[in-house]
């Protein structure tokens, strides 16, 4: 199946300005100006096929928001190859722009001072949308989104939530095949994340419509996307499917074990497990850490219920911002491909 | 792009500055003061010589007051939003439309002219003409074409300041070319003083350029100074400079938003 986003080679450098410091820099800099080129995108090749999810992150600075607008048609690459939904974006922006819907979480892509209705209506008309599919789309979206309360309402009143729903909406009054956003949930409170989640998975599932997003809260990933990118300087470091990352680099596991007298504790530390490290943590509590290519966690649980009383067990889960926190600190792939 | 695209951006135009009517309700006061200031020195130049300029006072009354009336309708600050989109990054809101960025810049500029003959210019006129000696346009038909060139004059205005506005993507800080053209429109529109009544060099230059077609023209067709000819010809080179205008910007945009760059967020 070939990629509805292709994307070859693609690279982005900003030139910037180094000024001089103190007043005889500043009169140096009148006269004769240091560039310095900074690569913000460096040689990243992907494909992505029609109806994939797919999350794109990447600390601060990484090169994501400089993608994300050079596929929307923004900025021009240096030098490289963008395909999406069969235009170069920004060659063909004007025709581009019709199959594309974009969200900006920082930045609303809706008219400021007037009511989220009128910016709606203008959007229909720009985009060509029949009367009939507008108010079919206007009651989906009013189901999940929950948009009736403040469509009167002048988009600079909205909170940061509401504001978010109704940009999400906007971005898809035309049902693109393809929906780029850069980070949609940043500040959104719990339900507010989720409410845009499930409207995300549903719009995916119903139309397959194809999203690309970015992103720093990785719940959104683990919930929405089966495929991820991460990018750092400007270089794609892992592009693969959520459990490979897993696989390759989240493999350890802890559970918290509650005895239910010293005695049980006594009978448990008594045992000899490999490949399973414990510590104590209180009188009765014990963390065991092991790896789960080596034993199986219900394995692990069976072996201490099975010798000793237990009073409670909680899995804990090593979270995803540990591993990717341990990848943008760097030598991650490096150590684990050895 | 059609043409009720158009109109709806022209309406956004319109609801936008809705949204901040009180300002209009001040900028009355503003142009009032502004026609005072004129009428006082206009009445020391023609005590001195009552035919200054082949003026009648009441005419350059006139001038100065329909002058001012009209600029209330053409005038817009679509340069300086525009500057600050592109610089805050807003501008890729309008990009990621499939629509022309130009148009839908000249058309919130036609909706603010019609928000501003509403808000401002109706009341403006009321003030002005019942305390200055204001008279009748030359005849109806005069009118009906002082009312065309006030059109071209507001066209003007919208293509130029989007040309203005487009340097932005270059510049770290706009606000020194936006000073300059204000008051070379104000100066070379002929608001200040008829365009006649500059030095020969000056004069000169403002005829190669389209500002006076912004106010100059339209007065002048108002007081009847043009023969029907001289009018055909001064809105004839008026819409030329419109059109030629609207395609230099349309070139210009092309040109420089290759070079857009919109760091962070």
């Amino acid at each position: 199946m070939p990629g509805i986003i292709e994307v070859d080679d693609l690279v982005k450098e900003f030139r910037t300005f180094e000024r001089r410091e103190g007043l005889i820099g500043a009169l140096t800099n009148l006269f004769h100006r240091d560039y310095r080129t900074v690569r913000a995108v460096d040689r990243i090749t992907f494909v992505i096929k029609p109806g994939e999810m797919v999350g794109y992150i990447g600390p601060n600075g990484a090169g994501k928001s400089t993608t994300i607008k050079m596929l929307t048609g923004i900025l021009v690459p240096t030098s490289g190859y963008i395909r999406a939904s069969g235009y170069i974006p920004w060659k063909q922006r004007s025709e581009y722009t019709k199959t594309i819907g974009v969200v900006f979480g920082q930045r609303t892509q809706l008219w400021w001072d007037i009511a989220v209705v009128e910016s709606f209506q203008l959007l229909r008309r720009i985009y060509g949308v029949s009367d009939s599919d507008y108010k079919a789309r206007m009651k989906r979206f009013d189901e999940v989104l929950e948009l009736g309360r403040y469509l009167h309402t002048p988009v600079r009143k909205l909170s940061l939530g509401e504001r978010m729903r109704c940009d999400a909406a906007a971005a898809l009054l035309h049902n693109p095949p393809v929906l780029f956003l850069d980070e949609p949930t940043i500040g959104l409170d719990i339900v507010a994340k989720e409410n845009i989640r499930a409207f995300l998975k549903q719009v995916n599932q119903e139309f397959g419509t194809t999203i690309l997003l970015t992103t720093h809260d990785l719940s959104d990933i683990e919930e929405l996307c089966q495929r991820l990118m991460i990018i750092d300087h400007g270089r794609l470091l892992f592009d693969g499917r959520l459990e490979e990352l897993k696989h390759r680099l989240w493999r350890e596991s802890t559970i918290k074990v509650d005895f239910r007298d010293r005695e049980q504790a006594q009978r448990f530390e008594a045992l000899s497990l490999p490949h399973i490290k414990t510590e104590k943590l209180g009188e009765l509590t014990y963390r065991l850490t092991f790896d789960r290519e080596e034993r199986s966690t219900a394995d692990v649980i069976r072996q201490v219920v099975l010798n000793a009383d237990v009073l409670d067990i909680a899995i804990e889960e090593q979270s995803i911002e540990e591993v990717v926190k341990r990848i943008y600190l760097g030598g991650v792939f490096e150590a684990a491909a050895r | 792009m059609n043409t009720t695209v158009l109109l709806e951006f022209s309406r956004i135009g319109f609801l936008n500055m809705l949204a901040f009517r009180l300002r209009y309700y001040t900028g009355v006061v503003t142009y009032f003061i502004n026609v005072c200031v004129y009428y006082f020195i206009w009445k020391a130049i023609f005590a001195a010589d009552p035919s200054f300029a082949g003026f009648q006072f009441e005419q350059m009354m006139t001038y100065v007051a329909v002058g001012w009336i009209i600029r209330s309708v053409y005038f817009n600050n679509i340069d300086m939003e525009m500057a600050t989109d592109i610089l805050e990054g807003k501008i890729s809101m309008v990009m990621l439309k499939p629509v022309n960025l130009q148009l839908t810049y000249v058309a919130r500029a036609l909706g603010e002219a019609a928000f501003r003959l509403l808000l401002l210019t109706a009341p403006t006129s009321v003030v002005i003409v019942l305390v200055f000696p204001v008279l009748p346009p030359a005849s109806l038909g005069h009118f009906a074409a002082f009312l065309l060139s006030l059109l071209g004059s507001v066209l003007l205005v919208g293509s130029i300041n989007f040309i203005i506005g487009t340097f932005a993507i270059r510049l770290k800080s706009i606000l020194g070319l936006l000073r300059a053209k204000f008051w070379m429109q104000e100066l070379l529109s002929g608001l200040l003083v008829p365009v006649t009544l500059f030095p020969a060099p000056l004069e000169a230059i403002s005829g190669v350029l389209p500002f006076q077609h912004i106010g100059f023209t339209p007065m002048m067709i108002y007081l009847g100074k043009y023969a029907w000819p001289e009018i055909a010809r001064a809105l004839a080179v008026e819409f030329l400079w419109v059109v030629a205008l609207l395609w230099f910007g349309n070139w210009f945009w092309d040109a420089m938003s290759r070079k857009i760059t919109i760091h962070g967020g």
